[in-house]
């Protein structure tokens, strides 16, 4: 290879967003990496100011159409917080069972049509359907059953529309649940063919332990609700986020980076996975066990893996709650709570497929937003992003421009980047100077 | 009745009638939003009702389009668009092969995870049929927004006109 490299992606494909890469190397030492986000939501913090209380969960619900849950859901939480509305345990359980889905949407997408292509050498999911047509058709039926899924408690397979602050304007009824159950079941047999098909893949062996941060409960594999847990050692209520994570300004990028204990952290898979392992279901542990995933991992291509272990995890917790709701009796007497405008501030905080994702609220006494601040986890794992490239390249120093192109590519792609916007023109540009 | 409010559920991916009308968007990147206002305005007329249509706000999932390709023998799909036209012009492509689509390799706007022609490539990968319509616009604008720029949202009749002309009522 060539001393000098000058590589820049922009933007990067087959990530969810807009983001650029770039990378100069000067005799075989790193001179300039960074990962460049065009893009952030303060947009979103700006138009949520003088909104009545019933309205950001819809308008930040369309930031993303891949988190759209995970952005209701944290936008409810942080508003029933200012507000102190208490939804009902029944409200709840459906929460956690959509929020389920949407992970599953998210991940099958990731796993199967983002990051595979990379590890079976073909440039994208087309070229999939002829060499690896059971791949493609399981990740279809997989993302089929989590949008119907999501459809039969939120009203859509994407910006839900029933989940409102308070509760649901509509549950689904016994029938329903029980469908969703039956797919459930029957989704089975696809997790194990695609088992056997991960097992193949030739996952590149890269190690750099870094801060895991994610949210952690004691019963649940925390997805919708839970503590802040770092693996540096720390926890605290999701309502005091800022005593630990902090956010800069960076000159290259319009999206803020941001630090906890060290001068990186990592959310999403990767992260629950290692900070939560004991609360996944006994079969998502074996799935994690049978494809050579242990807590804690520090290889962050692993990431792929912890997401499909998530799926295994998701459909089994969903069938737990199913039953538990059934059991209880839909009741639609506990569907809404009423809800009282008044003064406060309030945070919500989730784990949206990518990770750790925050809305705070301050509401005026009128029940209007009067300041918001929203941190995606993309943007909670840019300053990770670069430190692992900073690691890894000098490992691949040796191998060819594409090599080390394509490396940096998918160690990119690993964190399953959502850089919160609609993607426009994919280019890819390569310099050599 | 299969005409679905854009107030409660509806049947993204999951089609139960044949013939459906589907917006693509962000309504908060200004004219990205077209398709979104077109399903909107579109929900707010009658002349949709009792016919064996859906009408469905798609946002920006556009992967979940392959399962409406697989069940559907009709899509209309309005987005914004660039198939080479002014800013601000009206196209109404017909793929009804998918082929000139994919050859010419026009670009949605709108899609978050995979582009409209990476969804016909793989549509027709797995060799799935349906009669495609693309209605699209070119937009001015698509920064972060809520309103269209007044030049794309005067376009909103003559999209309308053309889907019910696509749909044949």
């Amino acid at each position: 290879m060539a001393d000098n490299l000058n590589i820049e992606v922009a933007p990067l494909p087959r990530v969810e967003g807009h983001g650029d890469l770039v990378l100069n190397v000067k005799n075989k030492k790193i001179e300039k990496l960074i990962f460049r986000i065009p893009e952030s939501p303060r947009f979103f913090e700006a138009m949520l100011v003088g909104r009545k209380y019933d309205e950001p969960s819809h308008i930040t619900s369309r930031i993303c159409g891949i988190c759209s849950v995970a952005h209701t859901c944290a936008s409810i939480k942080a508003t029933e917080k200012a507000l102190d509305i208490k939804p009902s345990e029944q409200t709840i359980k459906l929460r956690k069972l959509i929020y389920h889905h949407e992970n599953v949407q998210s991940n099958v997408l990731h796993v199967y049509f983002l990051a595979a292509p990379d590890f079976f050498g073909v440039g994208s999911v087309i070229p999939l359907v002829e060499t690896h047509p059971e791949v493609v058709n399981i990740a279809l039926r997989t993302k089929k059953m989590a949008n119907d899924m999501v459809r039969t408690i939120g009203g859509r397979a994407v910006h839900p529309i029933r989940t409102v602050v308070g509760g649901f304007t509509k549950l689904p009824n016994e029938e329903e649940m029980i469908k969703m159950k039956e797919m459930l079941k029957a989704c089975y047999s696809d997790l194990e063919k695609s088992l056997e098909v991960l097992k193949t893949l030739d996952i590149p062996d890269f190690e750099r332990e870094t801060e895991y941060i994610s949210l952690s409960d004691p019963v649940d594999y925390a997805l919708y609700d839970g503590n802040i847990k770092s693996s540096d050692g720390w926890e605290i209520n999701d309502q005091d986020y800022r005593d630990k994570i902090n956010e800069k300004i960076v000159q290259y990028s319009t999206a803020k980076h941001c630090w906890a204990s060290r001068d990186a952290f990592m959310v999403g898979a990767l992260s629950r996975f290692n900070n939560n392992y004991g609360k996944l279901t006994d079969n998502a542990k074996k799935y994690a066990e049978e494809l050579g995933l242990q807590a804690p991992c520090y290889n962050t291509f692993m990431n792929n893996i912890a997401q499909f272990v998530e799926i295994v995890h998701s459909v089994d917790d969903s069938i737990r709650l199913i039953d538990e709701i059934l059991e209880n009796g839909l009741d639609e007497g506990k569907a809404m709570v009423d809800i009282k405008p008044k003064a406060g501030r309030g945070v919500g905080v989730v784990e949206a497929p990518r990770g750790l994702l925050i809305h705070d609220y301050t509401y005026n006494d009128k029940g209007r937003v009067e300041k918001a601040n929203l941190i995606i986890p993309t943007g909670m794992n840019y300053a990770n992003m670069e430190e692992d490239m900073n690691a890894l390249v000098p490992t691949i120093i040796n191998k060819s421009e594409d090599e080390i192109k394509l490396a940096c590519e998918m160690l990119i792609r690993a964190y399953d980047p959502c850089i919160s916007c609609s993607t426009h023109f994919l280019n890819v540009k390569l310099v050599n100077k | 009745m299969a005409f679905i409010s854009k107030d409660d559920s509806n049947k993204s991916g999951n089609a139960e009638t044949n013939v459906i009308i589907i917006g693509f968007g962000n309504k908060y990147r200004s004219d990205d939003g077209i398709g979104i206002r077109v399903i909107e305005e579109l929900g707010k007329l009658n002349l949709l009702k009792d016919k064996n249509i859906e009408v469905i706000d798609g946002g920006t999932s556009g992967t979940d389009l392959i399962f409406l390709i697989k069940d559907c023998s009709k899509i209309v799909i309005v987005d914004a668009i660039d198939a080479g036209q002014k800013t601000g012009d009206v196209v109404s492509i017909k793929v009804n092969d998918i082929e000139e689509f994919i050859k010419k390799d026009y670009r949605s706007l709108s899609l978050h995870d995979l582009n409209l022609a990476d969804i016909f490539k793989l549509a027709k990968a797995l060799k799935m049929i349906a009669d495609i319509s693309i209605i699209g616009v070119k937009p001015k604008n698509i920064g972060f927004g809520d309103k269209l720029s007044p030049e794309i949202e005067k376009k909103i009749p003559e999209i309308i006109s053309l889907i019910k002309k696509e749909i044949g009522i």
